[in-house]
């Protein structure tokens, strides 16, 4: 008897994505490039599955940032924010998080998935409730395991679901926070926000909004979908991510509660961590400069989706998602025609996502590419010539 | 007690043939993820399946404490008659 002996399921569905050549799961890099070219396997791949937006990995002033950062202030901060790990670099990206939407509050954490973590842990305790999407995000499920408060689940994207979830609540559902993200990252999908919030309105309860995905895509300012929709007003709470849009790694919490600021002394997931190191601070710093600052970004963005979803539909694919955005779910019949397509996309030189069950919804097996305002036209087209290619393409162990 | 757990029973049944068809006859005492043969998002729809027969919400929580089908039956009528 092993204590690994629980993980052969695991393995075994690891082992059977197995064939000569890079791993489609955690697949190596050996050099990155830019923020859309990088080395597997000695061959240079465009880099269709990183969900870097706006392409800022290696704008010069972030890098600028980051590296006097390092110079000034060291590599890390070695200790927490409620120790030795608060500088003043800390406190003026929260305040410059606030400041974009208008609201007294923000917070930062270390990682996407810790903001969630330390939020949803947090906000609701006791007695309280989450109800949340079913297709959320692991970071929220792990982060309502976390807490005290009990967890609902209403159907992904359904305001008629939620509508009948809170109902069923009564008045504790003005106890109630309502989890939705702003676009799904394996769908590529949008939830019908307004009338999401009407529903919650209805109903008194509070509302999280986790744009991860969808800040600095949507939005005069790159705020996310809320501001797209002119919704701000209508949440409480904004979480965010540094590693998809803002090049970075960490997360945020905004609010227009000037009592979020309270969660620094309750939530454990942001205690009890070291804090970013002033590297990351500072390259995210710019790139927010960046992604508020102007739509160029966000214009080139938006007309490589139109490119990409364009070309896609008329090679017959279904997508994930009847809305553009910035990532493109093709919906692939099976996992070996999956797995195919990831092979020979790879092999025509473009790296792209390979998702199956059980980390997708509705057990779809998915070749999932992200977008980024870095992608060139030709850098579209060469993504569409590929999957053109790979509708016809035999399995690499066939070819052998 | 015993109407509540026929209704459970019931709202399973009608669940797997709404969500699962070509799983309708489960053996409702094997292990979900194992036995079952089911993956945690397949539970889930089923729940939701089962929450709208019966017009309850069903706790995350409790879905994870159940191992079979026949647990969370259990756990389902046990919710139910707590709830009057």
């Amino acid at each position: 008897m092993s204590l690994f002996e629980k993980f052969e399921a695991l393995s075994q569905s690891r082992r059977a994505l197995g064939f000569d050549g890079p791993a489609p799961l955690a697949t190596p890099f050996e050099d990155i490039r830019s923020a859309t070219r990088g080395m597997v396997d000695g061959h240079e791949v465009i880099l269709a599955g990183t969900n870097n937006y706006l392409g800022l990995t290696f704008h010069p002033n972030v890098i600028s940032a980051a590296q006097a950062a390092i110079a000034d202030l060291g590599s890390g901060t070695t200790g927490s924010r409620m120790a030795n790990g608060s500088y003043a670099s800390h406190h003026a990206l929260e305040h410059e998080i606030a400041e974009a939407f208008g609201w007294p509050s923000a917070m930062v954490f270390s990682t996407g998935y810790q903001a969630n973590l330390g939020v949803m842990s947090s906000i609701v305790g006791a007695g309280e409730y989450l109800l949340i999407d079913a297709d959320s995000h692991a970071s929220i499920y792990d982060g309502c395991r976390m807490s005290k408060a009990e967890t609902l689940t209403f159907r992904h994207n359904d305001p008629e679901n939620l509508d009948r979830k809170l109902s069923r609540l009564g008045e504790e559902a003005k106890n109630t926070l309502v989890v939705v993200e702003g676009l799904y990252s394996m769908l590529g999908d949008q939830p019908p926000l307004q009338e999401m919030v009407e529903v919650k309105n209805k109903h008194g309860a509070w509302l999280l909004v986790d744009e991860a995905h969808s800040f600095g895509v949507f939005g005069d300012k790159g705020l996310g979908l809320c501001e797209h929709l002119g919704l701000l007003d209508e949440v409480d709470f904004i979480l965010g991510t540094f590693s998809k849009s803002l090049a970075g790694i960490g997360g945020f919490c905004v609010s227009p509660h000037r009592d979020l600021e309270l969660l620094r002394l309750a939530s454990r997931p942001y205690i009890f961590t070291a804090s970013p190191s002033p590297g990351v601070i500072a390259g995210t710093r710019e790139a927010l400069k960046l992604l508020t600052g102007g739509q160029a970004l966000r214009r080139q963005l938006h007309r490589n989706i139109n490119r990409l979803y364009e070309g896609v539909a008329a090679l017959g694919y279904q997508v994930g998602s009847t809305t553009p955005g910035p990532v493109a779910a093709l919906i692939m019949k099976d996992r070996e025609s999956a797995l195919r397509h990831w092979q020979s996309l790879l092999d025509q030189g473009v790296y792209a996502n390979l998702m199956i069950p059980p980390a997708t919804p509705g057990g779809l097996c998915l070749l999932r590419l992200s977008l980024s305002a870095a992608h060139t036209d030709d850098d579209i087209d060469a993504i569409v010539g590929a999957l053109s290619v790979a509708q016809s393409w035999p399995a690499k162990s066939a070819q052998a | 007690m015993e109407n509540i757990r026929a209704s459970v029973d019931l709202a399973i049944t009608q669940a797997l043939a709404s969500t699962l068809p070509e799983r309708a006859d489960i053996d409702r005492d094997q292990p979900l993820s194992t036995g079952g043969g089911l993956d945690s998002i397949q539970v889930m729809n089923l729940v939701m399946e089962i929450e709208d027969h019966l017009d309850i919400s069903v706790p995350v929580d409790l879905l994870a404490e159940a191992q079979t089908l026949n647990e969370l039956a259990q756990k389902v009528t046990d919710l139910l008659e707590s709830q009057g």
